[in-house]
Parts: C-alpha cells; sequence; structure tokens
C-alpha cells in the first residue's frame, strides 16, 4: 500500500461514474470536476492521474495511459450534440463548449470534412445549451445533452464520427506521469471499473434521483450507448482521430499511444497448448482466446493443417453441387445485415410457385446437382402444411436430397403453430426433410444478437431446434458470421456452445465461418474481415472443434483464391458449386465457380477432389 | 531428416539456398509451415512494419514495337485502335492535377515507342521536377534504358547519365519477367535479353542508382525456371548490392496472346511469395502488389515473407469515384486500414526506403508462450 493516497482527479459526468464508483478510498483520492479541468489539474501537477479528454492528452507530451479504460461511444454517444436553428451546412457560426477540447476538434473535423467551414466562438459549459439561435449552432457536452429540446436540427457528433471511419470514438482516458501509477494501482482502476459496469442500474437511479429524471433512459445510456473498453476498436478509433486532426493541422504534434506497463503486458498461453491442440487434445477457453488473439497465423495454420491431416488422412478434399432456393424473400425479423429481406406487403416481396421451384429442381438435377439447400425469409402467413406439402412434392418428384429451413423458420413455424420446435421437426422430417442447415447462428451470444438481429431467434433457440433435429436422426451444419465487433470472449463462447452440444448430440457434420458481408446493409460496422482474420478464426475453430469432423472453406465471401489457402487453415471441403445464391450476393459476395474451376483449386492446393452428398459420404 | 527440415536448417545457419533448395520448398505440401519459415526470417528483417508509400503512375506511351504474349497493353503502331501516345503538356498535367498532394513518387513505365525522340524523356523529367522539384522520378525499365541505348547509339551508362541529369531518381524492376532462354524465346524474344536486362541494372547500381527487380510468374515457366530467376538477381545483389525490392507479378492471362493460360491460384502466388524472400535473401524488400494480387491475398502475403504493399496507386480512380473527400486520404486511409487488419504496422515510406511516418496505433499482440 502506498505511503499517501495517489490523487485522482474525474469528470462529473454521469457516463464517468462507472468508471469512478467503486474507487478504493484508502489507495485513491478523488477530484471532481469538467473534464478540461482535470486535464489542468494534472497538468499543474495537482492531481497524479486524470480521466482527461484525448485531446488534452494529445497536448501534453509524456503522459501514460491507463490501458483497458476508456470513456467510448461507437455511434450514438447521446452526450455530444451538435444543435441549431438551420442545417450543419448552414450553420455560420458554431459555439463550442469549452468543457471538452476533445469534442470541440471533433466538430471542426467533421465540419471540415463534410466541406462546411463555419466560424467558431468558445462559450462557457453552462451557456453552451443556450447559445444557439439564427445560423449560429451550438456544441453541447456532458449532462446538458440529456436536457436540450427545441432544437430542429440535432447532430449526435458520435454516430457522425462512426458513419465518417467505421470505428468507435474515444472520449477520456485515464492518464498520468508515467511515474505516478504502479502495476497494482492500475489493477485498482480496472476493479473499480468492473464494480462500476455492474452497479451501473444503481448509478442511473441515483442520477436521476439527484436531478430529476427518467433512471431507465440514463440506464440505457450507460448499457447502450456508452463502452468503457479501451481494446483495439477504440484504439484504431483513437489513433484515426490523432491522425486526422494532425493532418489537418488541428493538433501539431501527433501523438503516440503510450500505456503504463502492467504485469504481464503480453498474452500468456500454456507453452504446450498450440501442440497438443494440434494433436487433438481439446482447448480450454482461456488457451482458445489467448491463441486466437495472439499466436502467428502461421503457427496457427501449422497446427490446423495438422488437425485437418489427423481427422483426414486420404487427401481428399469434398464439395458438392447443390442449389441454394429460397423459397421466399418475405421475413418479419429485418436483420440490420441483411440486404435480401422484404417486410410482408412489400411490392418487391415473392413466395415462389410450384411451377418456378420446378424449373429450379429440374435444372438442377440436370447439372448433376444431388442436393437443395431451401431457406427462406420468416414468412408470417405460410402455415406448416405448406411446408409439408411442399416437401413431400419435391421428394416425390426430384431425386434431391431436401437441406432445408434454417433454426430461425423452424423457431418461427414452431411458434405461428403453437407447436414445439420437436413436434415442427417430426412433421417435416416425416414430410421428407433429410438435413437441416446451420445458419442463421452469426454469433451464439444473445448480446450480440440483440444488437444485430433483436427479432431473430435467440442463442438457445437456435441450440434447441439443432438439439432436437439431431435427436430424431437428421444432421445438421453449423456455422459463425463473424466481424460485428464481438470480443473474442463472445466468439469462443459461440464455439464453445456448438462443442458442448455436439459432445451432447453429435449431430453437427460440418462447420463453416465467414465474415460479416456489409456492403449496401443498414449495419454499418468497420471490423476486421480481413482475410487474414477469417484464416485465423477457421484455424482456431478447427483445433477448438474437436468434435465436428468437417470444416468447408467460405470462397463465396472470401474468394475462390483465399478459399484455397484455406484448406490449409483447416479446411476440408470446398462447399458447393452453386447454381443460385442469393443473399450474400446481395452484400457485396460476388464470385462463382463451376465444378472444373472447383476441382483445380482443390488440386493446385495438393488436394484430390470428390464429391458429397450432405452427409459428407463420396458419391463420386 | 526430411528435405524441407533440411532447407530449414540451411535457413536458421544463414547459408544461401541453391536450385534444389528453392525447388524443394515449390514442391513443399505444407503451406503454413512455408509461409511461418519465410515469415521468420521476414520479422527478423523487418519486425511488424508493412511499408507503403504515396506514389502515381504514369503511362506516357502505349506504342510498342515488341511484341510480348503477355501483354495487354501494348499496341504495335502509333494509329492502331486503342494506341495512345501523351503530349508532354498531358503526361505533365497528370501530375500538376494532384502536385498538392503528399504523394512522393511517381513511376513511369512505357511502350517502347518508335518514333519519339530521347529529348522526349529527357523533358518528360525535367517538367515533372519543375512541377514538384522533391518528387522522387522512378522510371524507365531496363527493358526501356536498353531500347534507347540501342535506338539512339549510346552507351546504357551514357543514356542513364543524361536521364539522371534530368531527373531520374531510379529504375522501376520491370521487363524481367523470366530469365530462362526458354521462356523468353517463346513469350517475349524481341526485347532486352536476360543478360542485357541485368547489364542495365549492373550499370545503374555502379552509377549509385537504386532499382527494383521482378519475376513474371503463373504462365509458361517451371519451378525451376523460377528459382533460377531468383539466383541470377541474387548473384547481381551479391556483386552490386543495389536491388532494393523484388516483386513477384502474377501473370494476368485477360487480353492477351497467352488468355489461354489459367491466372495464377492464391496457393501459388503466396508459395511464390514464401520461396522468394527464403531464396532471394539479400534484397531487403519483398513488394505484395495489391493490384495484381487483389487486397486480400496481399494481406495474407504479409504472413508469407512480404513487408511492402506498394502504394496509392489506383489514385486516379478513387479520386473520380471519391467526390467531395480527398483522395490520397481515402486511399491512404484503406491502405493502412488493410495493413492492420492484417496484423502488421503500417509504415510510409519514400522510394529509398526512409520512413516519413509511422501512424499511431495499436501494436499487435504477440503470443508470448510462459510455462
Amino acid at each position: 500500500m502506498n505511503s499517501r493516497r495517489i490523487r485522482l482527479a474525474a469528470v462529473s459526468f454521469l457516463n464517468a461514474r462507472p468508471i469512478t464508483y467503486a474507487l478504493d478510498p484508502e489507495r485513491f483520492e478523488v477530484t471532481f470536476t469538467e473534464p478540461s479541468v482535470c486535464a489542468d489539474l494534472l497538468a499543474a501537477g495537482q492531481a497524479d492521474c486524470g480521466l482527461i479528454p484525448v485531446a488534452s492528452y494529445a497536448a501534453q507530451p509524456g503522459l501514460r495511459v491507463v490501458p483497458g479504460i476508456a470513456i467510448a461511444a461507437r455511434g450514438a454517444v447521446k452526450t455530444v450534440l451538435l444543435v441549431g436553428a438551420v442545417p450543419w451546412p448552414r450553420m455560420a457560426e458554431i459555439a463550442l463548449d469549452d468543457a471538452s477540447r476533445t469534442s470541440a476538434l471533433l466538430c471542426k473535423l467533421l465540419s471540415r470534412a463534410q466541406g462546411f467551414a463555419p466560424n467558431y466562438l468558445r462559450v462557457d459549459h453552462a451557456e453552451a445549451a443556450r447559445a444557439a439561435r439564427g445560423d449560429r449552432g451550438a456544441l453541447v457536452i456532458g449532462d446538458a445533452a440529456f436536457d436540450l429540446s427545441g432544437y430542429p436540427y440535432v447532430y449526435d457528433l458520435g454516430a457522425e464520427w462512426t458513419r465518417a471511419t467505421g470505428l468507435p470514438f474515444v472520449y477520456a482516458v485515464w492518464a498520468g506521469r508515467p511515474d505516478a501509477l504502479a502495476p497494482a494501482d492500475i489493477a485498482a482502476l480496472q476493479r473499480s471499473l468492473a464494480a462500476g459496469l455492474a452497479a451501473r442500474g444503481t448509478i442511473a437511479r441515483a442520477f436521476a434521483e439527484g436531478r430529476g429524471g427518467d433512471a431507465k433512459i440514463f440506464e440505457r445510456y450507460l448499457h447502450n450507448h456508452i463502452r468503457y473498453a479501451l481494446g483495439s476498436d477504440e484504439l484504431a478509433g483513437l489513433s484515426e482521430y490523432f491522425l486526422r486532426c494532425h493532418r489537418a493541422g488541428l493538433c501539431e504534434r501527433l501523438p503516440e499511444i503510450a500505456f503504463y506497463e502492467t504485469a504481464p503486458v503480453r498474452a500468456r498461453v500454456r507453452r504446450d497448448a498450440l501442440s497438443a491442440a494440434a494433436a487433438g487434445e481439446r482447448l480450454c477457453d482461456q488457451d482458445a482466446i489467448n491463441l486466437y488473439e495472439s499466436a502467428p497465423l502461421g503457427e496457427l495454420g501449422c497446427a490446423a493443417d495438422a488437425r485437418r491431416h489427423a481427422l483426414h488422412k486420404d487427401g481428399v478434399v469434398t464439395y458438392i453441387i447443390d442449389r441454394n432456393v429460397n423459397y421466399t424473400n418475405v421475413c418479419v425479423t429485418r436483420c440490420k445485415f441483411c440486404n435480401f429481406y422484404r417486410p410482408p406487403g412489400h411490392p418487391e416481396g415473392y413466395v415462389l410457385s410450384r411451377e418456378v421451384l420446378a424449373q429450379k429442381f429440374r435444372e438442377t438435377v440436370a447439372l448433376g446437382g444431388v442436393q437443395v439447400l431451401l431457406q427462406g425469409g420468416l414468412h408470417p402467413d405460410l402455415r406448416i402444411e405448406w411446408y409439408e406439402d411442399l416437401f413431400r412434392w419435391i421428394k416425390s418428384n426430384f431425386p434431391l436430397i431436401l437441406h432445408a429451413l434454417s433454426p430461425a423458420e423452424i423457431t418461427h413455424i414452431a411458434q405461428l403453430e403453437g407447436l414445439s420446435v420437436e413436434k415442427v421437426l417430426e412433421r417435416l422430417h416425416a414430410a421428407g426433410l433429410d438435413s437441416v442447415p446451420g445458419g442463421g447462428a452469426e454469433i451464439l451470444d444473445d448480446a450480440v444478437r440483440t444488437e444485430v438481429s433483436p427479432l431473430k431467434c435467440t442463442t438457445d433457440e437456435w441450440l434447441a431446434v439443432m438439439r432436437a433435429a439431431h435427436q430424431l436422426g437428421l444432421p445438421s451444419s453449423s456455422t459463425m458470421v463473424f466481424g460485428f465487433g464481438e470480443t473474442s470472449q463472445q466468439l469462443t463462447g459461440h464455439l464453445g456452445r456448438l462443442r458442448t452440444l455436439q459432445d451432447q448430440t453429435g449431430g453437427f457434420v460440418s462447420f463453416f465461418c465467414w465474415p460479416f458481408q456489409s456492403e449496401g446493409t443498414r449495419l454499418k460496422k468497420r471490423d476486421d474481415t480481413s482475410a487474414a482474420r477469417y484464416l485465423r478464426v477457421q484455424a482456431l475453430a478447427r483445433l477448438y472443434l474437436d468434435n465436428i469432423p468437417h470444416f468447408g472453406v467460405s470462397w463465396p465471401t472470401m474468394g475462390p483464391d483465399v478459399g484455397q489457402v484455406a484448406l490449409r487453415y483447416g479446411g476440408n471441403d470446398f462447399g458447393s458449386v452453386m447454381i443460385e445464391e442469393n443473399v450474400v450476393s446481395t452484400a457485396g459476395a460476388h464470385f462463382m465457380m463451376d465444378a472444373a474451376a472447383i476441382e483445380r483449386q482443390i488440386r493446385g492446393a495438393g488436394f484430390i477432389p470428390r464429391r458429397r452428398n450432405n452427409r459428407y459420404q463420396y458419391i463420386s | 531428416m526430411t528435405r524441407f527440415v533440411k532447407v530449414r536448417e540451411k535457413v536458421y545457419a544463414g547459408v544461401p539456398l541453391d536450385l534444389d533448395d528453392g525447388v524443394a520448398l515449390f514442391r513443399h505440401p505444407n503451406l503454413p509451415e512455408l509461409g511461418m519459415l519465410a515469415n521468420q526470417v521476414r520479422e527478423r528483417m523487418h519486425g511488424d512494419r508493412a511499408y507503403y508509400n504515396l506514389n502515381l503512375h504514369i503511362n506516357a506511351t502505349n506504342v510498342c514495337v515488341a511484341d510480348c504474349m503477355f501483354c495487354s497493353f501494348a499496341r504495335l503502331k502509333p494509329g492502331d485502335p486503342g494506341a495512345y501516345t501523351m503530349s508532354l503538356e498531358q503526361a505533365w498535367g497528370k501530375l500538376r492535377e494532384r502536385a498538392h498532394q503528399p504523394i512522393t513518387e511517381i513511376h513511369i513505365v512505357n511502350g517502347l515507342h518508335p518514333d519519339l525522340p530521347f529529348e522526349y524523356y529527357e523533358e518528360l523529367l525535367r517538367g515533372l521536377k519543375r512541377i514538384r522539384p522533391d518528387i522522387h522520378l522512378k522510371c524507365f525499365t531496363a527493358v526501356e534504358i536498353h531500347f534507347f541505348a540501342h535506338t539512339f547509339g549510346m552507351s546504357y551508362e551514357k543514356v542513364l547519365t543524361r536521364l539522371r541529369e534530368a531527373g531520374l531518381g531510379s529504375l522501376p524492376g520491370g521487363g524481367a519477367e523470366i530469365f530462362a532462354p526458354r521462356v523468353r524465346r517463346k513469350i517475349c524474344a524481341d526485347k532486352a535479353t536476360t543478360e542485357e536486362w541485368l547489364d542495365v541494372h549492373r550499370v545503374a547500381h555502379r552509377m549509385g542508382l537504386r532499382s527494383n527487380c521482378t519475376m513474371l510468374y503463373g504462365h509458361i515457366e517451371t519451378f525451376e525456371e523460377r528459382v533460377d530467376h531468383m539466383l541470377k538477381l541474387r548473384a547481381l545483389q551479391d556483386e552490386t548490392g543495389g536491388f532494393q525490392t523484388f516483386i513477384p507479378l502474377a501473370f494476368h492471362p485477360e487480353g492477351n496472346a497467352l488468355a489461354r493460360l489459367p491466372a495464377p491460384l492464391g496457393y501459388d502466388d503466396l508459395r511464390t511469395y514464401a520461396v522468394a524472400r527464403l531464396v532471394l535473401s539479400n534484397v531487403p524488400h519483398l513488394k505484395a502488389y495489391w493490384i495484381m494480387l487483389g487486397l486480400k491475398i496481399a494481406q495474407v502475403a504479409l504472413w508469407f515473407g512480404a513487408d511492402d504493399i506498394d502504394g496509392t496507386v489506383q489514385e486516379e480512380k478513387i479520386y473520380h469515384m471519391a467526390g467531395a473527400h480527398t483522395p490520397e486520404a481515402l486511399t491512404r486511409a484503406q491502405l493502412e486500414a488493410a495493413i492492420r487488419a492484417a496484423g502488421r504496422v503500417p509504415v510510409q515510406r519514400d522510394t529509398l526506403y526512409n520512413i516519413i511516418e509511422t501512424p499511431p496505433g495499436p501494436s499487435p499482440r504477440r503470443l508470448e508462450v510462459v510455462a
């Protein structure tokens, strides 16, 4: 324990309270004030460490940042608002709240990027909310922004920043002189944040009691808008901000982001985790997270390739000829990442007729196809009898495997009919269903799902459908779509749920993963969806999912070349000669290949191509 | 000991690889293992850095007396459909439009035009220097220098001296194709021979000019011929030390006489980069030219030996698409984001690999193995 307490200067705004709520009074002495004053106290040596605006960090050379903690937001922040009686392009003047230099610079940066050149004047924090009139806009920050009303034009600068860059914006960090904090102090600050995050409800209620207002709104603000982690995305956002300020001449120095040392600074992993996983030993979650975040791509690939070889010694890489038929595009879920759906009643909505379906199936058979992958939107009017009739008709007229209806559709039918998913699957199975595709899993974590597809089936519902299918003897595939900004824990958590269910049922025959395709969708995220990350994720999944036999590479999203390389990062299946694909191709994936091209890719990577059915049995 | 392990031991011991070693690496079935070895060498030389530059390409004419089978750019005679030759004003205009942008290099490669006087080339360089005296001019492949020497009756040294006086800063690496005579006879019989190509670079290096070198792969050449090509470059580098960067160029089959051939696949691209890093150990940099590879494979190549991703070549297109935003900032942000997404640290360089800027950003996390 230090002989004297560490002097902290912290922001008094609501968004800082989870950070300061549980600070240990024996270790820390806290002064609460406005953001810019925190920076002044730090500069004057009257505080050892301050929760300071990032612009103040940039202006004071030699400071260190406490790792892992920030006040940040991805998208709307709610408390950094540009308001006015006229739209932004027509603001001749903007009054800047002098409480935070960071938001003032952000406002200038965003104005300039759009080609606006207003005059700026500084006003006192207390005056800012009333400073807008005529063609003068005003930047209002902090809790004052909760009470704003009556302005016809309100711009959330957090949302504007994320729209322009795809990145989160970091407003404030803990920073101090290099010798001010020891590793134990850093750990104490991080513990305090963890306790504060758990108490967000209490904090919001106390705040509402103190000043009036709706505690629910404040709680939502702390939960959904402010992000408290300083992770790689936030750091990328912070770097981008500094870089843009520097290039625009708004900050003279291009600051480095230097951290306090914590012990340990690097990821730790058991010495033998990688080689043990390569040899088929089960990976624990912590090792999986460490490998995912830190193992070099080559090492991960080698280990995954060793696993692939151990599971598929004959050097065969399979593929299937099938047709992806989307029987309807009408869907009630409105997932933000989907470009394919149309809401009920929309003029472009369709349900394919038997004539159209018959034509597609005849073509599929003529092209050597063995399977139809039948999936659609969650149509509010199609009853289970419609599916039963359709399945019976398909199975009695065409020699095709029926790989149909993802868990979201089955859950939807069960809810529509008031039946259990077991009963729905039993009836569909009796009508001809052969296997269940594993789509719609996205990330099996309800925090992620709530954000990207709130109306689609939950994690538990998705798993329940798969469990029921497996118990009926219906095999299924499994999938993961990453790149929604999920954490490493959420990603490995997804794999963990698949592995646990597979231990119980053994019904998953395959796994596919691919990065989220964002082009034209409403979900604007700039997460890492590069080929390097795809290979890393697939290799990790191959090591982690020791009980799922087949791994398909995702060339429709990554391109044939990356798909080919992925065969050496755990893949043993080249997916499908897709005679038709409608969903990811409406979101920017435009790759097509015929059987000859697929076989050439497989041979080029040193494997023997064989055609397969839905159970991965060879049929050529 | 397997063949791969033997080669790996040589790499670790710093022993130069020979033809058989290189071919064995090409035939090694374990791609990630090959990549790991190349990556170890790459990280020993460059750590986590991935270089890029801000450059502008000018191709002043596509009229070319050589008839290379792999080329979709050249037209044999002025007046042929699609043939063009820029006036000096037009070529200078390409820079003038962008003179305010922070580009540091102009890359000029042209067809072998039968009629243009030597003064055209000298004046081209002088005019660009008048617009931006600080800009580096990386111009004319060895094939063009040889053509000038032959056409205007000068020695290589005389050609290079006059161009240097006009502003030439270094030579690009194009025109090497594949050195093996069998291949050269078939795909590019009527331009500078292997010895002539190497000799131009030798003379340039002796004059203190730096240059790059290339290899066009994925058409009719064998693995042996690829490795042989790298070894010839390595021998010249041992002699002069003047090569900065090796750039493997993937053959593209559209719109040329070799269109019946398939393009090389991603697997072959990555394998070629890894072998190049290991065989061509004395050339400091290896460039993943993203225009040719595609950005996705270029990103992965940063883990297969490559440490450079070239520059903002596509500027002009981006400029027209980008509307109100400044084009170089967008392109540059995209390049930096692509490098970061690949887990590397972007470093802006000039043509001679002086570091201009290392934008701030998180360092990639690395694995630390503990007991």
